[in-house]
């Protein structure tokens, strides 16, 4: 899915996109409409409003070891650098990812040869809450057989 | 290899006589994935890029599934053969506005994987019709094999690893092309969007995000991706598009009641005007072949005739309109090469009777 850049300012989405170049030095910024419109975009003011937004841009505090990749990069792209960058901004990321997915554990597929523990331990829940649910009802055939999955599942999550 | 048999080629969305169905268009499922140790397409360098694609073009094209297949590196192609094979939903915008993308396409048009586009692969697989499961269990198998020869960026925690945050864990987008003139001339579009976004679903128009819905034809998305399992989000999906379908007959019975002759009057107009007109716009053209659909749909034109309907929905955007001509075309020409293309399609329709279904 494309993902727009956000204002330098808000975080919406930016529309408006400045290029100054001073001297041989290239600054970009990035504005939603209404940021724009009170910098006044288009004349000299948003460009004073640039060089705010820049003073304050502050400088990386985290940096991907395996490809460079930074947090101030992230905010400005929305996007990571590598499959590593997933472990490295993880606690950064946290929120954000409640935001975006509601959920922060994945329980789907696993890649081909492979373990699918998200998957096992979705069910384990899942089944462990049936179970009591079975017990219950008094339900003992179906207890049974849960209580099969559960011990199943749970032995196989522990040889890994 | 040419984008010109692409358009020759028998293929799932316009040569399947018989598979074309009511209301739904097409399914379609994408799964997002990304090589472990390499940067995303956004962060590499060129060097890393090039050597991203050898290595998915050279694994994907030694699969039996993509047995003399297409393989188009967006770099070499004219911009006309790169907006056909977006028009045609085989690639992304975004994948056609770069240079080092590729994409491999199965003889059939059924599976497409793109390669460094925003993520290192996107496997896609389309049906015509409706058939969630079936397009599901295609792009399952696909990803199986690619996974078995590539090493998949996967965490245990997050599933698998995808540039943007929008696709991580499953990496699946399921999708169904709904065409929905129905709900649209009963006034009911608005409320349905507005539930569908409500309940996590993504609702876009006919070329995806950021379209407008052209000919009544909406797509329709699971947008969550993470702590749901691939089931869930089909069953998700699944479940709404039902419930979309009743509610777009309903909507149907409804109007064609309401409306009576004036109903067939529209739905005639439609047949005529395309028919006659000497110049076509897209636009123009989609919203009236849309009414033919929904004749074919509703028994005021013959079944069997809604797979030429669909042909040309999708031969009738501005590039494959070019690339049938083979040579660039302005506005008019375009409209001109529209409408005689429309018109030989349509020579032979019988009259739109009154509806039956």
């Amino acid at each position: 899915m494309a993902n727009p850049l956000k204002c330098s300012v808000c975080d919406a989405v930016a529309t408006v996109h400045l290029t100054q170049i001073v001297q041989g030095k290239v600054t970009k910024v990035d504005f939603c409409e209404a940021c724009a419109a009170k910098g006044g975009a288009g004349d000299a003011a948003v460009f004073k409003l640039a060089d705010a937004v820049n003073a304050v841009t502050p400088a990386p505090a985290i940096t991907c070891p395996q490809c460079g990749f930074t947090d101030v990069e992230f905010r400005r792209r929305g996007r990571l650098g590598c499959p590593s960058c997933w472990q490295v901004f993880g606690v950064a990321l946290g929120g954000l990812l409640t935001k975006v997915q509601h959920e922060i554990q994945h329980v789907g597929r696993a890649p081909a040869g492979t373990i699918p523990v998200g998957q096992l331990r979705h069910r384990l829940l899942a089944a462990q809450q049936e179970l009591t649910a079975a017990i219950a009802a008094e339900d003992y055939e179906t207890a049974a057989k849960l209580r099969d999955e559960v011990a199943r599942i749970t032995t196989q999550l522990d040889t890994l | 290899m040419s984008v010109q048999e692409i358009l020759a080629d028998e293929n799932e969305l316009t040569h399947l006589l018989g598979a074309q169905q009511a209301v739904v268009l097409s399914t379609r499922v994408r799964l997002a994935r990304n090589l472990e140790g390499f940067p995303f397409p956004g962060w590499a360098k060129p060097a890393h890029r090039k050597e991203i694609a050898e290595r998915c073009i050279e694994a994907l094209t030694q699969l039996p599934r993509f047995r003399k297949s297409h393989v188009f590196k967006m770099g070499d192609l004219p911009d006309l053969d790169r907006a056909v094979l977006v028009e045609r939903h085989l690639v992304s915008k975004e994948l056609a506005s770069g240079k080092s993308g590729a994409a491999v396409i199965s003889r059939d048009q059924t599976c497409s994987v793109m390669v460094n586009e925003e993520d290192h692969l996107r496997i896609q697989v389309v049906k015509a019709g409706w058939h969630l499961r079936g397009t599901w269990n295609i792009a399952e198998q696909l990803d199986d094999a690619i996974g078995a020869t590539l090493g998949i960026a996967f965490s245990d925690q997050l599933g698998f690893l995808t540039a943007c945050p929008t696709n991580v864990g499953t990496g699946l987008r399921a999708s169904a092309m709904v065409h929905l003139p129905g709900l649209c001339l009963a006034g009911h579009i608005e409320k349905v969007t507005r539930a569908l976004s409500q309940d996590g679903l993504a609702v876009r128009g006919w070329l995806g995000e950021g379209t407008e819905a052209a000919g009544n034809i909406f797509q329709i998305s699971n947008q969550q991706t993470l702590g749901l399992s691939e089931d869930a989000i089909l069953r998700h999906l699944g479940g709404w598009v039902k419930t979309l379908v009743d509610q777009e007959w309903n909507a149907r019975r409804k109007v064609a009641q309401e409306e009576g002759e004036r109903f067939v009057d529209r739905l005639s107009r439609s047949l005529g005007l395309l028919r006659h007109a000497r110049l076509l716009t897209s636009a123009e053209s989609m919203n009236m072949l849309s009414h033919l659909r929904l004749a074919c749909d509703m028994g005021c034109l013959p079944e069997e005739r809604r797979h030429v309907v669909d042909r040309l929905m999708i031969e009738g955007q501005p590039a494959h309109v070019q690339a049938r001509q083979g040579a660039e075309l302005d506005s008019d020409g375009r409209d001109r090469r529209r409408a005689t293309a429309v018109r030989e399609a349509l020579r032979d329709f019988p009259e739109v009777g009154s509806p039956t279904a």
